[in-house]
C-alpha cells in the first residue's frame, strides 16, 4: 500500500483517517435510581474490526447495547459518531446512522415468509400494490448469495430459531448497516448454522462493518473476533487484542475466579437405579434405553433437535410415549402427566426459561412456590406464612439477585431467572431431576454456583439428567455420557472415556 | 448499600398497589362527593340504595369475567346467561317448583354452560372468544323457544320481593355483592387454584410443566363465570318479576369493563376481586349521576365510553412507572 503511494506524508494521513473510530464512548455512564448499571466507561470501535464483549450476566452488557442503539438514554458522557458528538437518543436515530441489532431472541414476524420478513418496513411496491414475486426472487438472490441453504417463499415460522437467527441476521445485513451488534446469537444455534452466521459476520467485516459480538462462550470470541473488552459489576475492566490473550485471562477479568473451579466436580457412589427406560418411543425419540441410578450424572450430549428433550419431555408426562417401558425405582409405571411425574419424584427444568419455565409477570415468590402449592394448602388455603417463609428461604439460599419475593419474576437477570427455574424444584423433594439446558445465556458465575447445586443435590441421594448442547459441560460433569442422534440414543461413554472429537462425530453422524 | 434500600422499594411497591385500591375507591367517592354538591337527590337514601341495587348485579358479574379475563380469556356469554337464567328461574317457579329447588336448578344451568365453555375450549381447542359469542347467541335463541318469545310472569311474592327488600338498612342485593365477593376474594388470593388461574394466565405451558392442571383450571374460571351470571339471572328475575330472554342485553360488556377499570389486564396475571367491584360501583355512579343531572341517555353511553378509555388510559400509565 505504501509503496504504490509516492507521498509518504499522505499514506500516513490515510492510516490516521482509516483508525477513526466509528463509534467512540468518553465516559459514557447510566444510573437507574440507585443502581450504577454502567460506571464511566472509554470505549472506541474502530471502523470494520469484530469487537467482542464478554462478562457475567448483571455486568453491564444489555445497559451497554441499550444505550448504543438508543433504546435508553445515558446519564452523563458523551458519544461521537465518526467524531462529531451525537446524541443517540432514540432507536430512530441510532438506525438513521446504521446501528443494527440482532438479538438472541428473534423479533420478526413468524407468519409472514422469509422474504416478507426480510423486506419488512421496506417492501417493493408496484402501483400501491406489494409486488410479492420480486420481493421472493430478490431475498432468495440475497439468501444464495450469503451461502444461506434457504428458501424465501416459507413461512418464517417454519424455520428453526437458528435459521431464523440467519435471516434477522440477512435482513440487517441488507439495510445499510455500518455498526452491527449481536446479543449472544449463538445459543440456540446447530453447530452448522452457527458456522453460516460466522462466515456472513466475516463477510459483514471485510464490507467494512463493524461488528460487536456479545456471547457467554469464549472459544466464539476467540475464533471472531479482533478485540475484546470485559466488563464486571457495570465497570469496563479493560480491552485486549484477542490475539494477545487466553481464555484463563479472561475468565480472570471477568470474575476473578480460575478456570479449573467452573466445573465443579463431585463423584459419589452409584446408588439404587431410580428410572430406567427400555425401548422407549414417543414423539421425536425412539428406542431409548437407560437408567439413571441415585448420585449419578447422567448426561444427553446432541445437536439441537437430536430428540433429548422430547425424551425427557415423556418421562415427565408432558407427552405420552408410543412404545417401550419406564421402570421407577424397578416398578413399571404408566407417566400419564406432569402431577403424576411429580409425585413419583421427578422434576423437569426445562429447555426455554421465557416458554416453559416462568411466569415471567409474575412475582419470584409465586413462581417458586408454584409447583408445591399442594403441599402447603391447608383446607383449601394457601397459608400466608408457609409461602413467605419458604420463598425467603430459597432466595436465600440460592442467592437469588431480586429486590424480594415480591419482586416480578421479569425484573431478574438471566442467571437470576434461571435460578428460579431450578430453585422452584428443590422444596419438592424430588429424587430424580432433569436438568434441559440449565445455563444456556448464564454467566460464568451463576453456572458455577449451579453445577455446585448438582452436587449438593447428588450428595443428597438424587439422580440427575443433564443435557446440554454444550460438549464441555456434560463432558466434564456426567458420569455416564449418552449421545443422541435424530431421535436416537446412538453411543454411550463412561466419565472421560472418549475424545471430544469422537463425541462430536457420533452426535453429527460422520 | 442494600438490604435497606432493597426493603424500602418493597415496602414501596406493595404500597403502590395498595394505594391503586385506594385511588379507585376515592375516584368513587370524589364522584359521589361532587353529585352531592351538584344535586339536590344523590344524597338521599332512595338514590343511594338505588345507586347499590344498579351496581351489584353488574358486580357480581364483574367478579367472575375476572376469573376468565386473569386466564387471558373472555366471556362473552353473561349478559346472555343472566337472561337465560331469567327465564329458567320464571318457568320453574311457574311449574310450582319450589324456590330452593329453582335456585338450585338456575344455579346447575349456569355450572353446565361454563362446563360446556371449558369444555370447547380445552376439548375442541376453541378460541374462547367464539365459543362464548356463540353461546352469547344461542342461549337467547333457546330462551325465546322456551316463552315462545313471550314474557314469563313471576307470581312468587317471596321471590320477588327478595330483590326489593333491604336487611339491617342496606339493600339484599348489595349483601349478595357481599356474599359473592368474599370467599371469591378468598378463592382468588389465598387458595391454591386462585393462584392456578394467574399461573395460567402468565404462562400456560410454564404452569403445566410446574404440575398445573391447566385443563380444569380453565373450566373452573368459567363456570365461576357462568355461575355468577346464573346467580345474577335469579337476581334479575326476583327483581323485575319476569323471566325473558332478551334481559340483561349488553351487560357482558359492562362486566369487562367494570373489571378492566377495576385494573384486571386483558393479557392475562393481572386482576383481583376487590377492584372489579369498585369498578362496577364506578360505572353505576356515572350512570346514575347522569341521570340526576339530566344527561341527554344518548350523551351517557357517550360519556360512559369515553370515561373508561381515560380510566383504563391512566391505569395503564401507572402500571408503566411502577
Amino acid at each position: 500500500m505504501v509503496g504504490t503511494n509516492p507521498h509518504g506524508q499522505a499514506a500516513e494521513a490515510v492510516v490516521a483517517t482509516a483508525s477513526v473510530p466509528i463509534l467512540e464512548l468518553r465516559g459514557l455512564e447510566k444510573r437507574y435510581g440507585a443502581t450504577h448499571a454502567l460506571k464511566p466507561a472509554d470505549l472506541a470501535f474502530v471502523s470494520g474490526e469484530i469487537h467482542a464483549i464478554v462478562g457475567e450476566n448483571g455486568a453491564g452488557k444489555s445497559t451497554l447495547i441499550k444505550l448504543l442503539t438508543g433504546v435508553i438514554t445515558r446519564t452523563s458522557g458523551e458519544v461521537f459518531w465518526e467524531g462529531q458528538p451525537v446524541a443517540l437518543a432514540t432507536p430512530h436515530e441510532a438506525i438513521e446512522f446504521g446501528i443494527n441489532a440482532v438479538h438472541q431472541e428473534v423479533v420478526l414476524c413468524r407468519h409472514l415468509t422469509v422474504a416478507a420478513n426480510m423486506f419488512l418496513g421496506d417492501e417493493a411496491v408496484g402501483f400501491g400494490l406489494l409486488r410479492k414475486g420480486e420481493m421472493t426472487r430478490k431475498a432468495q438472490a440475497i439468501l444464495d448469495d450469503l451461502g444461506f441453504d434457504l428458501p424465501a417463499h416459507v413461512l418464517l415460522g417454519d424455520l428453526t430459531i437458528g435459521q431464523q437467527q440467519l435471516i434477522a441476521t440477512a435482513r440487517a445485513a441488507i439495510r445499510g448497516t455500518r455498526f452491527l451488534i449481536f446479543d449472544e446469537p449463538t445459543a440456540y444455534l446447530t453447530r452448522t448454522e452457527a458456522a453460516q452466521l460466522f462466515a456472513l459476520i466475516r463477510r459483514l467485516k471485510e464490507r467494512g462493518v463493524t461488528i460487536v459480538y456479545i456471547s457467554h462462550r469464549l472459544e466464539e470470541v476467540f475464533e471472531l473476533s479482533d478485540r475484546v473488552s470485559i466488563l464486571r459489576d457495570g465497570t469496563l475492566v479493560g480491552t485486549r487484542v484477542t490475539a494477545e490473550t487466553n481464555e484463563t485471562e479472561l475468565i480472570s477479568l471477568m470474575i476473578n475466579r480460575s478456570l479449573e473451579q467452573i466445573y465443579h466436580k463431585e463423584f459419589f457412589p452409584a446408588g439404587d437405579v431410580l428410572i430406567e427406560t427400555k425401548n422407549l418411543s414417543g414423539p421425536g425419540f425412539r428406542d431409548v434405553s437407560l437408567s439413571v441410578r441415585a448420585g449419578q450424572i447422567v448426561g444427553l450430549y446432541g445437536l439441537i433437535g437430536a430428540g433429548r428433550s422430547e425424551f425427557v419431555m415423556s418421562l415427565f408426562g408432558r407427552h405420552r410415549k408410543t412404545g417401550g417401558s419406564i421402570f421407577w425405582q424397578g416398578k413399571e409405571v404408566d407417566i400419564r402427566s406432569e402431577r403424576e411425574a411429580m409425585d413419583l419424584g421427578i422434576a423437569l427444568a426445562p429447555e426455554s426459561r421465557r416458554d416453559q419455565g416462568l411466569c415471567i409477570n409474575l412475582p419470584v415468590g409465586f413462581n417458586l412456590n408454584l409447583p408445591i402449592f399442594p403441599h402447603i394448602t391447608m383446607a383449601g388455603l394457601v397459608p400466608f406464612s408457609a409461602d413467605r417463609q419458604r420463598a425467603d428461604r430459597q432466595i436465600a439460599d440460592l442467592q437469588v439477585k431480586t429486590s424480594g419475593r415480591g419482586a416480578l419474576v421479569s425484573s431478574l437477570s438471566g442467571g437470576n431467572q434461571q435460578k428460579i427455574v431450578i430453585g422452584k424444584w428443590l422444596n419438592h423433594g424430588a429424587r430424580l431431576f432433569i436438568f434441559d439446558e440449565p445455563t444456556v445465556g448464564v454467566d460464568v458465575g451463576t453456572k458455577a454456583e449451579i453445577y455446585r447445586l448438582l452436587a449438593r443435590l447428588l450428595a443428597e441421594g438424587a439422580g440427575i439428567i443433564l443435557i446440554s448442547s454444550y460438549l464441555p459441560e456434560v463432558y466434564e460433569l456426567a458420569d455416564e455420557l449418552h449421545v443422541f442422534r435424530r431421535g436416537e440414543d446412538v453411543a454411550r461413554h463412561a466419565y472421560h472415556t472418549a475424545s471430544h472429537e469422537e463425541i462430536l462425530s457420533e452426535a453429527i453422524g460422520v | 448499600m442494600s438490604t435497606d434500600t432493597k426493603t424500602a422499594t418493597v415496602a414501596r411497591k406493595s404500597s403502590a398497589n395498595w394505594l391503586f385500591g385506594l385511588t379507585l375507591l376515592g375516584l368513587l367517592l370524589a364522584m359521589c362527593i361532587v353529585l352531592s354538591l351538584t344535586t339536590k337527590s344523590f344524597l338521599t337514601e332512595a338514590n343511594i340504595m338505588n345507586l347499590m341495587r344498579q351496581g351489584a348485579m353488574i358486580a357480581i358479574l364483574a367478579v367472575g369475567e375476572t376469573f376468565v379475563i386473569i386466564t387471558t380469556g373472555i366471556d362473552l356469554s353473561v349478559g346472555a346467561v343472566v337472561g337465560f337464567c331469567t327465564v329458567i328461574a320464571a318457568w320453574l317457579l311457574t311449574h310450582d317448583f319450589s324456590i330452593m329447588t329453582t335456585v338450585i336448578i338456575t344455579l346447575g344451568v349456569g355450572v353446565a354452560i361454563g362446563m360446556f365453555h371449558g369444555f370447547g375450549i380445552v376439548q375442541m381447542g376453541l378460541p374462547p372468544f367464539i365459543i362464548t359469542l356463540a353461546t352469547l347467541t344461542s342461549l337467547r335463541g333457546i330462551g325465546l323457544l322456551i316463552t315462545n318469545g313471550a314474557t314469563i310472569n313471576i307470581v312468587n311474592d317471596t321471590f320477588t320481593e327478595f330483590s326489593r327488600n333491604d336487611f339491617m338498612g342496606l339493600p339484599n342485593l348489595f349483601w349478595m355483592v357481599i356474599l359473592v365477593g368474599v370467599p371469591a376474594y378468598i378463592f382468588l388470593h389465598h387458595s391454591r387454584y386462585g393462584r392456578y388461574i394467574f399461573a395460567v394466565g402468565s404462562n400456560m405451558e410454564a404452569a403445566r410443566l410446574s404440575g398445573v392442571n391447566v385443563k380444569l383450571t380453565v373450566y373452573l374460571a368459567y363456570t365461576l363465570s357462568s355461575t355468577c351470571a346464573a346467580f345474577v339471572g335469579l337476581l334479575l328475575a326476583a327483581r323485575i318479576g319476569v323471566g325473558n330472554a332478551m334481559q340483561a342485553d349488553g351487560w357482558e360488556l359492562q362486566a369487562i369493563a367494570s373489571s378492566v377499570i377495576g385494573g384486571t389486564s386483558l393479557f392475562g396475571a393481572i386482576g383481583s376481586v376487590h377492584g372489579p367491584l369498585i369498578g362496577a360501583f364506578i360505572l353505576a355512579t356515572i350512570n346514575n349521576g347522569a341521570n340526576l343531572l339530566n344527561v341527554n341517555s344518548f350523551w351517557q353511553r357517550i360519556i360512559t365510553g369515553l370515561l373508561i378509555i381515560l380510566i383504563v388510559y391512566f391505569d395503564q400509565l401507572r402500571r408503566r412507572r411502577g
